[in-house]
């Protein structure tokens, strides 16, 4: 993966109405911490960090002017109706050092297309050295048919990548439409009823977990 | 129709509708969601009028959560009535829902599909929304 170098200028004021400063100023307040040394107040461009932070475990060098950093993004704070960024937590990271971070999963192959698709997990916990980390996983949904799970150990690892993730996990999940048969079978008014207390159910459920 | 089986106060104040939402900002368990952008009291027939929406637009496809509960009921005063007299009875259950807030989640179409069935759903709600879609890890 590509290392960013991003210019950063040591924060001398703390506090809410100087983070408000900095970010109408265009930066971002951020801290880097890690490997038991003391915390870095740092204030890095918006702008230059937004793009960056686009790319998921993006190796940031941070350039303090007397020093560099190698950085992981391990917190970031957005607002939530603006999307702008509010504050960044930079994790310490050194070369060679093997590190967990949390790796997207990209699936691909064709499925059975009577089932509904359902991601249960976006991305899997991965070991892997610092400066070698994947942007994405892989993941073969060849021949998957309705009812069927595909598991956290069915990801495709590259090289030197170590699975941390419960092997057993499910990633994604192919569910049986609720009752294709049936519908067609019962009288519409029935069919009709039927739809959306399935849906119902599943919904409920859902709050339910919230 | 969502509606709590027990609460602990029949007829509580109203809920506060300053600020924006603590948390639940982010889609979390669909591929795309729908954003309040305003605060609102979500009653539990405007829930079930969106789910519906949306449910009947994709048909057999996709799935829908609703991460939004009408836990808090609202009282009303019948009409033509002298003030006083005590509170008025519950009338309706309502999710008190602040900026920020994904209410309902889908997944498992196509974007197309669930643009349209979320704009359905959006003409259901009574605050302006967004559709928001997940965010890579």
């Amino acid at each position: 993966m590509a290392e960013i170098k991003i210019a950063a200028k040591v924060r001398s004021e703390f506090g809410k109405g100087a983070a408000r400063r900095a970010r109408r100023d265009g930066l971002v307040p951020a801290v880097i911490y890690g490997h038991g040394e003391k915390p870095i107040h740092i204030a890095l461009p918006a702008r230059e960090v937004g793009i960056a932070l686009k790319t998921s475990n993006v190796l940031l060098d941070i350039d303090l002017g007397s020093q560099v950093e190698l950085t992981l993004p391990k917190s970031v704070v957005r607002d939530p109706l603006k999307g702008t960024l509010e504050h960044i937590d930079l994790i310490l990271v050194r070369r060679g050092e093997r590190v967990v971070v949390s790796v997207p999963v990209h699936t691909f192959g064709k499925y059975d297309q009577d089932g509904i698709l359902e991601h249960v997990h976006n991305a899997i916990e991965v070991e892997v050295e610092a400066t070698s980390i994947p942007s994405h996983l892989e993941l073969d949904m060849e021949g998957l048919v309705a009812g069927d799970s595909l598991y956290a150990s069915n990801v495709k690892l590259p090289e030197g990548v170590a699975l941390i993730s419960d092997p057993k996990m499910i990633v994604v999940h192919l569910s049986v439409r609720a009752a294709a048969e049936e519908v067609v079978a019962a009288p519409a008014a029935e069919g009709a009823a039927a739809a959306p207390a399935a849906s119902g159910d599943a919904a409920g459920d859902a709050a339910a977990k919230s | 129709m969502l509606v709590p089986r027990k609460v602990k106060f029949r007829k509580p104040h109203h809920p506060s509708r300053s600020g924006a939402s603590k948390g639940g900002t982010t889609v979390n368990f669909g591929d795309f969601g729908i954003q309040a952008l305003a605060p609102a009291y979500v009653t539990n027939r405007q829930i079930e009028a969106a789910r519906i929406a949306m449910t009947r637009y994709v048909k057999r496809g996709g799935k829908v959560w609703i991460n939004i509960y009408p836990d808090i009921p609202l009282t009303k005063k019948p009409a033509e009535t002298r003030m006083g007299s005590g509170k008025g009875s519950p009338e309706w259950w309502i999710a008190n829902v602040k900026p920020g807030r994904v209410m309902f989640e889908i997944s498992g179409v196509t974007e197309e599909i669930a643009t349209q069935a979320m704009t359905r759903a959006m003409h259901k709600l009574p605050m302006k929304c967004r559709i928001v879609r997940r965010e890579e890890a």
